[in-house]
């Protein structure tokens, strides 16, 4: 075997098994096992409604943001 | 009748007591106007899938009455409860009160997600925390609160500063730490295989340098992020001028690594990037098993500080007004209804009332105070409406006392020095100095090269890896803890079973430790024939413990009974019940009642009496008492065989706890103690030097369990006693009290076999080390192999058998 697919071989499987390792690290810091009841129910219950909700509530946290900005911009104090 | 469900909360009822109505075209009917509220809300809201996806589970009925929305926005309340985040949105931690299902969830957290204003709503079903974010310009936090209410809930705040997030917190790290470390272990075994076997067969250089390249680069991370926790505790060791466990492992590792890097660079000798990986792996994995089951803060006792009444209603010339309880001086007059807390100690003004004071004395019965008699906060009053002149303030009173006395003493734990940390410290200088000397042994004395001395010293430090020494402790306490659990013993945290092990005194809580914490029927007098269908109706007329201790005795002792229906019924305070069953007047009582109905009796007893008297003829008397716990008396004296002194510690009368201690032959006894005197005298014995074993099961009992350095929670009792505990016995058993001890001293005497093979270990090899006749390799093999021995030692506890 040539030294260059040994090499090779090892950084793609070292790579890849870093990958999901990075991903489950990932999962823990945002929390997502945090909660086993929810995780597993999300997996019976989750559908469509809960995607949307989710959109919706990142809109909802980029218009408040929005708003705050421009609040901030009228903001004149008191002469 | 026939009985129907509740539309909102699927509870059973009689279809005459229900609201029936029509929502939607749909025919519904409610057990009250808080379920309907409920149910008409979450149809307007499109939200009637919230009952599939509720399925068989029932929810509790809904509570409609709440005043206190104001207090949720006061500015004291918000430095208290609410952050502010990075973009400038408030953020609150919540308990939610009521979850019953991932439903519940499900409609919190879509009800929230629907109200313009919440930026983020999180609920965690497991254990009902949720937080919320909110733009506070758009919605004030009690809209918030008002929302989650007019669902069906309650939500108190409660301050997530405390340590249950800070040791979620740490254990999160850690296993973040293990998983990069064990995944880069694995890795670079199967790569130490290929070197090894080139080792013996033979590789050419270019092989071995993309093998070490690669080792290289899995062992790095593990050094420096996983292994950070140990070059973190040598630096803090190093400050406090003391070499710890940690210095020897992060000097190991560290020297090896270097070492390593250097023959992989010069291809002088072989690299030991696989020992790296393996020593920081294994005492990680040794140190995490010590923190995984860290003790849970105290859940429930910021529910109790969350769900205490910030207002009272305080009675002055002017009329009645609702005051912040901060604000009301001694000497005020304030007005409680029945059912309210006291909050504040005072003096009864007028009348008499009687108190639920289980949370201060653990004795389930009410207590009848009289005009003039003193009111301690904490009691609960039960029947009617009070006024009382305030004595303290708000902070002065026993209530805010306690919880501040609660929340000190689990965090001020004593804390036992483990007998492993003891010889670590040792360990390690001893070694280190070892692995000097052999360098400058060799190098100076022998004058052999650089690189040999080095080798030589470096096998030292490998080979006397504290492996075995760091997982001596955390390897048997896992084993004992799992043994334990299958006997329905939990510890919450490994190391109490040394402390427990070592324990040299046992408080014990009398009633529903040693007793059965409810009155029981020990004499059943009949006088006349009786129909005992109308004694059992009586006595589950009464919510009192005496006569529902009745009640199960009459369920126990007859058959074929029925409730039946029970007019004109009147309960007499402290006396008993009366009532009109079968067109007959019974009364139900103790002797007191029997006299206000000139009903001539006499027995004299030093048991609670239960008299029934039918049309004023007296059919029937029962004695109650507490009875002793089947096994308690051969439990006394097996705890007394083991060299552990026992002592009684209880809130109840002289003469009833005397009793009992006679019963049980404990001479240590202390009676008629508040929560804070009990707590008082654990510090006593702490300051004898005695390792105090707490067992308790009341609120009464919680600032006690929490100073004490073991703390016991009888399965059954209450939440806060259960939160400060660091052992729940399931079963409430005494028995397994017993085993519990058993179990404890036999896992330490495991650990010190452990910690004797591992020194034993080292005793061997590190001669032979220094000697010059290991070469790292081979110290790598032998450490797992001692690693083995102890792991193996430490299961034998699985196996031993208790002598009963």
């Amino acid at each position: 075997m040539s030294d260059n697919i040994i090499a090779v071989m090892l950084g793609i499987s070292t790579a890849l098994g870093a990958f999901g390792l990075f991903a489950l690290i990932w999962g823990i810091k945002t929390g997502q096992f945090d909660d086993v009841n929810k995780f597993l129910d999300g997996a019976r219950f989750d559908g469509e409604d809960e995607l949307k909700d989710a959109v919706m509530m990142e809109k909802k946290k980029q218009e408040a943001l929005k708003r705050k900005k421009e609040r901030e911009k009228n903001y004149m104090p008191n002469d | 009748m026939a009985k129907v469900a509740c539309s909102h909360c699927k509870l059973e009822f009689d279809e005459s007591v229900m609201i029936k109505k029509e929502v939607n075209g749909k025919e519904c009917y409610f057990c009250c106007k808080g379920c309907e509220g409920v149910y008409e809300l979450l149809n307007s809201k499109n939200l009637e899938s919230f009952y599939e996806r509720l399925g068989n589970n029932k929810l509790e009925p809904v509570e409609t009455k709440f005043d206190d929305l104001e207090r949720f926005d006061a500015p004291g309340f918000y430095q208290k409860y609410v952050k502010t985040t990075k973009e400038g949105f408030k953020e609150i931690n919540l308990i939610i009160e009521g979850i019953h299902c991932s439903a519940c969830v499900w409609l919190n957290e879509k009800v929230l997600h629907q109200t313009p204003g919440v930026i983020e709503a999180v609920l965690n079903y497991s254990n009902h925390k949720a937080k919320v974010i909110w733009d506070d310009d758009e919605i004030k936090l009690s809209k918030i609160i008002e929302t989650i209410r007019a669902i069906g809930y309650n939500a108190y705040p409660y301050d997530p500063a405390i340590q249950e997030e800070k040791a979620k917190k740490l254990r999160n790290e850690y296993y973040t730490r293990i998983l990069v470390a064990i995944f880069a272990t694995m890795n670079i075994m199967w790569i130490a295989i290929a070197e090894y076997t080139g080792y013996f067969t033979g590789m050419e250089q270019s092989k071995k340098n993309i093998l070490n390249i690669a080792e290289f680069v899995l062992a790095t991370p593990t050094l420096f992020y996983s292994g950070w926790i140990f070059f973190r505790g040598a630096y803090y060791g190093l400050k406090n001028r003391f070499i710890n466990m940690d210095f020897l492992v992060s000097a190991g590792a560290l020297l090896t690594y270097l070492y390593s890097i250097w023959a992989m660079v010069t291809h002088k000798g072989e690299v030991y990037f696989d020992s790296v990986t393996m020593i920081i792996t294994f005492v990680l994995v040794g140190k995490y098993l010590e923190i995984l089951s860290k003790r849970q803060a105290v859940d429930v006792l910021d529910k109790i500080i969350g769900s205490t009444p910030t207002e009272l209603m305080v009675i002055t010339s002017e009329g009645k007004k609702l005051t912040p309880i901060e604000n009301i001086e001694i000497g005020s007059t304030i007005e409680l209804k029945a059912g309210d807390k006291v909050v504040i100690d005072g003096v009864l003004k007028n009348g008499s009332a009687s108190f639920e004071m289980s949370a201060l004395t653990g004795e389930s019965e009410p207590v009848v105070k009289e005009a003039g008699d003193e009111i301690l906060s904490g009691s609960i009053v039960l029947d009617s409406k009070i006024e009382y002149l305030t004595t303290k303030k708000a902070n002065e009173s026993l209530l805010f006392t306690i919880n501040e006395l609660l929340s000190d003493a689990v965090t001020k734990k004593p804390h036992i020095e483990q007998l492993a940390n003891k010889i670590s410290g040792y360990f390690s200088v001893i070694i280190l100095s070892i692995a000097l000397l052999t360098f400058i042994g060799w190098y100076f004395w022998l004058g052999v090269s650089f690189e040999k001395a080095l080798i030589i010293s470096i096998s030292v430090i490998v080979i006397a890896c504290p492996c075995a020494l760091g997982l001596a402790t955390p390897m048997a306490t896992l084993v004992g803890i799992s043994r334990l659990a299958k006997e329905g013993i939990v510890f919450k945290e490994a190391r109490n079973l040394e402390t427990m092990a070592k324990a040299t005194l046992l408080a014990l809580d009398k009633t529903g430790t040693l007793t059965q914490g409810k009155p029981q029927v020990v004499n059943f007098i009949k006088l006349k024939e009786f129909d005992a269908s109308i004694l059992y109706t009586l006595s589950k007329l009464s919510k009192h413990p005496i006569s529902q201790g009745v009640a199960k005795f009459l369920q126990e002792r007859f058959s074929n009974l029925k409730e039946l229906e029970a007019n004109e019924v009147k309960e007499l305070r402290a006396k008993g019940v009366v009532a009109t069953i079968n067109d007959k007047r019974v009364l139900g009582g103790n002797l007191a009642l029997m006299q206000e109905f000139n009903i001539q009796i006499e027995h004299k007893s030093s048991n609670s009496l239960y008299i029934v008297a039918i049309e004023n003829e007296v059919v029937a008397i029962f004695e109650l008492r507490d009875t002793i716990k089947a096994n308690a008396k051969e439990f006394i004296t097996s705890i007394k065989k083991l060299g552990i002194k026992v002592a009684m510690l209880t809130g109840d009368k002289k003469e009833v706890a005397l009793n009992v201690a006679k019963e049980l032959n404990i001479e240590e006894v202390y009676y008629e103690l508040l929560p804070q005197d009990k707590a008082a005298l654990i510090e006593k014995f702490h300051q004898k030097k005695e390792i105090v074993v707490m067992a308790g099961d009341g609120i009464n009992d919680s600032i006690a369990l929490a100073k004490s350095d073991i703390a016991i929670a009888m399965g059954s009792g209450a939440d806060v006693a259960l939160e400060v505990s660091d052992v729940v016995l399931l079963n409430n058993s005494l028995h397994s009290l017993k085993h519990a001890f058993i179990l404890s001293k036999k896992v330490f005497h495991t650990i010190k076999e452990n910690l004797a093979l591992s020194l034993l270990y080292n005793s061997i090899t590190i001669p032979l080390a220094v000697l010059g006749f290991v070469i790292p390799l081979v110290a790598a093999l032998a450490m797992s192999l001692s690693s083995l021995i102890v792991v193996g030692n430490s299961f034998r506890i699985f196996k031993y058998k208790i002598k009963d």
